[in-house]
């Protein structure tokens, strides 16, 4: 069942893949993803590439994947492990949701970040305090890190 | 034989046919033709993955008819918001095959979902909890808590401040931590709100606010036990003290405070005490109870109203020598509700487990009391 739904949702990707994500296995597992998103040209992050990596688990879809940065960025609901802090990814996960649709919404994650949920209070303290000074931090470390 | 692809650049989309056993730096030539973007600004990404210039095309597996997304660096093209992030590029896309890979970071995908793994990992050694002298009593246990001077030199380290935003932040420690409580269960979805308002976070992250509270409660309660906290541990606004009065009020809020550190002068001793506080779980160490509080009263917002008045030193006082049947009235009720009839029994192990009436149980149920 996951082997079937995880292989349409490749041959989706490779055929149309959103404008700005995309998506595929590692090496010869099926089950170990790597993705990139490339950073909204309206975010800070525009110009970077980020890597992520996606395992699905084996009851996928009924379980969600575990999808992670693999490259540092500066954002309130990321934290240094990569860990992405997003509704959909956790409790509100949906079987009818897909690959293509979850990084979609870590795009406009990264373009509209969630300070009132934050996975690094730090960094939402300085969005919600001082929004000049998160964008110059977030678009020095997309240089730094993903470019 | 050729394969066709389509090359997708923003709004832009082109389609390059391109023989498989070419290189990847070959095939941007191609793209470069019908773009008018230089290959050396061109970065390719297929499947997730950056083509690297030295590689064959078809070391991709790209299929035919398949799009892959070209993104532009360095500086020239682009569009006006990116040129900002873009405009200082220029050295990087000398070498974009290895200029352009990102330094990744290795974690996040080891720790999975188990929310103990933040716990563990070594970011988190060496700060707190190495034992100091005066961390072990007379008998060599674990039954005195650091004092509260340690205490509080722990919580004003910002690292652990922010250990505890973050565990408190990640919605599977709290999962784990309502888990690992019956309270925190029985309290349903609200538990989840309180562990994750931000009101809870503070008062568990700064330091002012613990010592204040610290001091209202060993003013009132100079040893409490751990089901005080048990008790009367309600979600803000939840409240039945919260009845409709200003002074109730105030009630519901420093009861809340009081409750996270009811345990006598420590305020994070219930950390290692498990039973009552939400944060036992994380430490896990589930025999080491405080030997014998003398008094486990559950917390009662009527004497912190009265303390506010001005008056409850002397009731604290009177309290102090109450029989057991009296000071353990709540606990002996419950004990007898699950069956447990045999007063000095249920007695001995109350106080055995310092109030707790789950750690009463266990002895009971053991038969060691």
């Amino acid at each position: 069942m996951s082997l079937k739904r995880i292989t349409k949702e490749l041959n989706d990707l490779g055929r149309d893949p959103p404008t700005s994500c995309s998506a595929g296995p590692v090496g010869d597992d099926i089950y170990h993803w790597q993705a990139s998103i490339m950073g909204p040209p309206d975010s800070p992050y525009a110009g970077g590439v980020f890597f992520l990596s996606i395992h699905f688990p084996t009851d996928y879809p009924f379980k969600p994947p575990k999808i992670a940065f693999t490259t540092k960025i500066y954002h309130p609901n990321i934290n240094a492990n990569g860990n992405i802090c997003l509704d959909i990814l956790k409790d509100q996960w949906s079987p009818a949701l897909t690959i293509s649709k979850v990084l979609l919404s870590i795009c406009s994650l990264l373009t509209d970040a969630n300070p009132d949920d934050p996975l690094v209070p730090e960094i939402a303290h300085i969005y919600k305090t001082d929004r000049a000074k998160y964008e110059a931090t977030a678009r020095e470390w997309t240089k730094k890190y993903a470019v | 034989m050729s394969i066709t692809v389509q090359v997708k650049c923003g709004q832009s989309k082109w389609e390059v046919s391109v023989n498989p056993e070419k290189t990847v730096a070959e095939f941007k030539d191609e793209i470069a033709k019908v773009s008018e973007i230089p290959a050396a600004n061109q970065r390719l990404i297929y499947s997730g993955k950056i083509l690297k210039d030295d590689q064959n095309v078809e070391s991709y597996k790209i299929q035919d008819g398949h799009a892959i997304h070209l993104v532009k660096s360095g500086g020239g093209g682009g569009n006006t918001a990116a040129k900002a992030s873009t405009s200082s590029q220029e050295s990087n896309t000398a070498a974009p095959g290895s200029a352009t890979v990102p330094s990744n970071i290795a974690s996040g995908q080891t720790g999975g979902f188990n929310p103990l793994s933040d716990l563990t990992s070594a970011r988190y050694a060496g700060f707190t909890n190495l034992p100091s002298a005066d961390m072990f009593g007379p008998d060599g246990g674990l039954t005195n808590m650091p004092n509260q001077d340690d205490m509080l030199g722990m919580l004003e380290n910002p690292i652990f401040q922010s250990q505890m935003n973050e565990m408190l932040s990640n919605p599977q420690m709290v999962d784990f931590m309502i888990q690992s409580n019956p309270q925190l269960q029985a309290m349903g979805p609200q538990a989840r709100q309180l562990l994750q308002s931000p009101f809870f976070r503070q008062m568990l992250t700064n330091p002012q606010m613990l010592r204040q509270s610290m001091q209202f409660s060993s003013m009132m309660n100079p040893s409490g036990g751990n089901d005080a906290a048990a008790a009367s541990f309600p979600a803000p606004g939840d409240s039945t003290t919260e009845a409709s009065s200003t002074e109730a009020n105030t009630d519901a809020n420093a009861n809340t405070n009081a409750n996270a550190n009811t345990n006598a002068a420590n305020p994070f001793a219930a950390m290692f005490n498990p039973g009552s506080n939400p944060l036992a779980s994380m430490f896990g160490n589930q025999g080491v109870g405080a030997a014998d509080n003398q008094q486990n009263q559950p917390f009662d917002p009527s004497m912190l109203a009265s303390l506010l008045g001005g008056g409850a030193a002397q009731q604290r006082a009177e309290q102090d020598n109450r029989p057991p049947e009296e000071r353990y009235e709540q606990q002996l009720r419950q004990l007898n509700d699950m069956g447990f009839f045999d007063f000095e029994k249920n007695v001995a192990a109350l106080r055995r487990s310092g109030g707790s009436v789950q750690g009463a149980l266990d002895s009971l149920l053991n038969g060691d009391v």
